[in-house]
Formats: structure tokens, C-alpha cells, sequence
């Protein structure tokens, strides 16, 4: 990984995650959503009419997380594990690689997200030839030691859209889940990525929404290079049938014993019939 | 690491009609205000997406000996934090403190667990840096 130095660009080689969000072993991560709003400068200069909207949405959320937390409703689960750009870059809690070349530069996420970014000139394509995907189009260019990345045509990815439009989150704490805002499929995004030290990386991400924000909007997000490990581990959210919703809740059903597969066999812990792999 | 935010994962499954951010399951199913230590020999560890389990047999009381099924984050998050598929192997004696499931089903969720000497399992090593 990375370009080397014959190539004259940054040794951004390893696995990076966002700063505060190494995962413990029982799935919680050990970033308060008050370090979470300091590290992202939480300001979204939402419009009035946006911020309506959000209301209602918090209002909404809010009442079905009690639920969730009383029991009377399991809550959710997906299949997929795609955050989708902005997301992916602010609030995420996966790991990435990043290989730099002189023409492109690949992120690669543990979903197996990839947001490429073109850095041989090139321009976005023609209005006409554009289409929006959960991580939109993205080119870009070295000013020195700093990738400068412009991107645009990002839309919600497959299964989270909304009358909203493209969500950005910030998480951290159970109770505080309302800090979200929207941006419409005319927002831009302008970041710039750079070494801060040598082992972090910082982004400074600007996003420009004429149709939901007053004003361009500025964060941040540090990276962390991993330091005991050393490779990719790949991250697959799918499998909803390791956890069957029984009247209404979730229990457990592990994976099946590999060294002694029985389809069909009942399962130890939950009685059910083990499901497929 | 701190409990702070151990049920992030959750409340980000609350917010899917709202937002991008995807999660796994759902951690409702354990009962988050009581906890329960294990002591036991690990039968298996079954390191699978999208959740790694720890299939650890108990004697009771009574010494009947049962199998409980322990749930952890997903091998991904696991790494990160230090485990890796040899971490455990059948035969382990170990001691696991779980969240119990609410519905007496022989299981839990994962929050913390000893080797049979003391020492935590799965802690990253002390040589940081060197990778594996």
C-alpha cells in the first residue's frame, strides 16, 4: 500500500479508523457524542424549512427508540452494510485502506465500500451523463502533501431513502440520536486530506448545499493508522437470520458447528433449525 | 473501554428511517441491567460474519453441563480490538461476563472475559505496531 516516495506522494499506507471509534468486543465504541459534535464542529446552517422537517423526524425517531429500549419493538437490522459517502467518512464505524497512485486514489472501506478518486486531470462528467450513487463522483488533485477532493452526485444508499435526501448523522451516545440533517442531490463536497502527524490523518470536509443550507458547511474528522494489525478483515452485516425476531424480539441463533454441519439439525441454544450459511 | 456507548449500535438501528448509518442487530434481546459471569470450557468460537460467537459449555449447580451461546461484535471489530479466530480454542478455560438474555435462553451478550490465569483475552499486544 501506498504510492511510495518515488512517486513523491504520502506514505498513507495500513488500516485507518475515524478517531474514538475502536470497537469493543461486545460492540459499543468508546466515543461520547459530545466528542463526536467537537470533532465534526456540529453547526448544519439548515434552512428554516429544513429544520422543520427535522424536528418532526427527531420527534419520530425519539419515540421509537423508547420503544426499542422498552422492548416493544426489536428495533432494526439490515443487510447491508452500506454507510455511503458522507457518512462513511465522518461517522463510521469501519476501517479503510487508502492507495494513492499518481492517477487515482482508492479508499476502501471494510464493507467493501470504494470511493475512487481521480487525480489525472480529468474533469466530473457532463450534466448529461451524470448519475447519483451513495458515493457519488469524485475527482481530485495533490496540492503538496494534501488531497484535495471534489465531489458531487451523492445520493442515499439502496434502502435509506428518504423524502430528505442524503443524511448525515452524528452518533455517540443512545439518548441523543437527533443530531442528523439532510442534504439535497445538489450538495457538493470539497475536502482536503492531509498527515497531521505520522500517524494520523485529518479531513477538512466542506459541504456547499444551496437547496437545504444557508451557508457552506466545515468538519472535521481525524483518522488513527491501526497499529496491531495489519491487513484488511472483511465486514458483512448480513445474516438477520443469526438473531430471528420470536414474538417480537430478537434471540439468538449462532452459526452452525462448521466441523459438523447437520442441515436441518436443530440448533443447541435457540431450537431452531440452523440456518444456511 | 468504556461502557459509555455500548448501546450505540442500537440506537443507531432506531434511526434507520432516518438516516445512512447501518448496523448490525439489535442488542435488545439482552437483559443490559443484569450481569452474568461464566465460568466454563469453550466447546467452540465461531468466528463468522456478521456476529462472532463463543459457544462455552457451564456446568450448574447440579452439575448438568449446558452449552450457552455468547455473542460478540463482528470479526471486523474484533480484530480491531485485539481478537482473532485462534484467540480461543475449544478445551479454553475460561471466565466471560455476559448481559444475559431476557428470555432465559441460554445465552448472552459478550462484555469482558479471562483466560484461566487471569489475563483478558483478546487484548491487543503490547508490541503495537509490529502488526500479525
Amino acid at each position: 500500500m501506498g504510492a511510495g516516495s518515488s512517486s513523491g506522494l504520502p506514505d498513507w499506507s495500513g488500516q485507518w479508523e475515524i478517531v474514538g471509534v475502536t470497537p469493543s468486543p461486545n460492540g459499543g465504541f468508546d466515543e461520547s457524542l459530545d466528542t463526536v459534535l467537537k470533532e465534526l464542529q456540529w453547526s448544519p446552517p439548515n434552512k428554516p424549512a429544513l429544520q422543520a422537517k427535522i424536528d418532526k423526524v427527531v420527534a419520530a425517531e425519539k419515540k421509537e427508540m423508547a420503544a426499542v429500549l422498552h422492548g416493544s419493538d426489536p428495533g432494526g437490522a439490515v443487510t447491508a452494510c452500506t454507510f455511503g459517502y458522507p457518512m462513511v467518512m465522518l461517522d463510521s464505524p469501519l476501517m479503510f485502506e487508502i492507495l494513492a497512485t499518481p492517477k487515482e486514489t482508492v479508499l476502501i472501506f471494510s464493507s467493501r465500500e470504494i470511493r475512487h478518486v481521480y487525480t489525472d486531470g480529468r474533469q466530473h462528467p457532463g450534466k448529461d451523463d451524470l448519475w447519483p450513487t451513495p458515493w457519488g463522483d469524485s475527482i481530485g488533485h495533490w496540492e503538496g502533501q494534501t488531497l484535495v477532493i471534489d465531489t458531487i452526485e451523492v445520493t442515499a444508499p439502496s434502502g435509506f431513502e428518504n423524502s430528505e435526501g442524503t443524511a448525515v448523522v452524528a452518533f455517540g451516545g443512545i439518548e441523543q440520536m437527533e443530531l442528523v440533517t439532510y442534504l439535497s442531490p445538489a450538495a457538493r463536497f470539497v475536502e482536503r486530506i492531509r498527515m497531521i502527524d505520522k500517524d494520523h490523518l485529518q479531513d477538512q470536509m466542506t459541504i456547499i448545499d444551496p437547496v437545504n443550507f444557508t451557508k457552506p458547511w466545515r468538519l472535521t474528522r481525524t483518522y488513527k493508522r491501526e497499529t496491531h494489525i495489519h491487513r484488511m478483515v472483511y465486514e458483512d452485516c448480513e445474516g438477520e437470520d443469526r438473531n430471528p425476531i420470536v414474538n417480537g424480539h430478537f434471540t439468538l441463533s449462532p452459526p452452525p458447528d462448521e466441523a459438523a454441519p447437520q442441515p436441518g439439525a436443530k440448533n443447541a441454544a435457540s431450537g431452531r433449525s440452523s440456518p444456511k450459511q | 473501554m468504556s461502557g459509555v456507548v455500548n448501546c450505540t449500535l442500537v440506537a443507531i438501528a432506531a434511526m434507520l428511517a432516518a438516516s445512512p448509518a447501518p448496523t448490525h442487530h439489535s442488542f435488545t434481546m439482552f437483559d443490559q441491567s443484569k450481569t452474568v459471569t461464566l465460568r466454563g470450557t469453550v466447546k467452540d468460537f465461531r468466528w463468522t460474519n456478521p456476529h462472532v460467537f463463543i459457544q462455552l459449555l457451564v456446568k450448574d449447580a447440579a452439575g448438568n453441563e449446558n452449552e450457552w451461546s455468547i455473542e460478540m461484535t463482528s470479526p471486523e471489530h474484533l480484530a480491531r480490538a485485539g481478537w482473532w479466530p485462534g484467540t480461543l480454542k475449544p478445551g479454553d478455560k475460561v471466565s466471560i461476563v455476559i448481559h444475559p438474555m431476557h428470555n432465559n435462553v441460554k445465552g448472552g451478550q459478550y462484555l469482558s472475559g479471562t483466560g484461566p490465569n487471569g489475563p483478558l483475552i483478546g487484548a491487543p499486544p503490547a508490541t503495537a505496531g509490529q502488526g500479525r
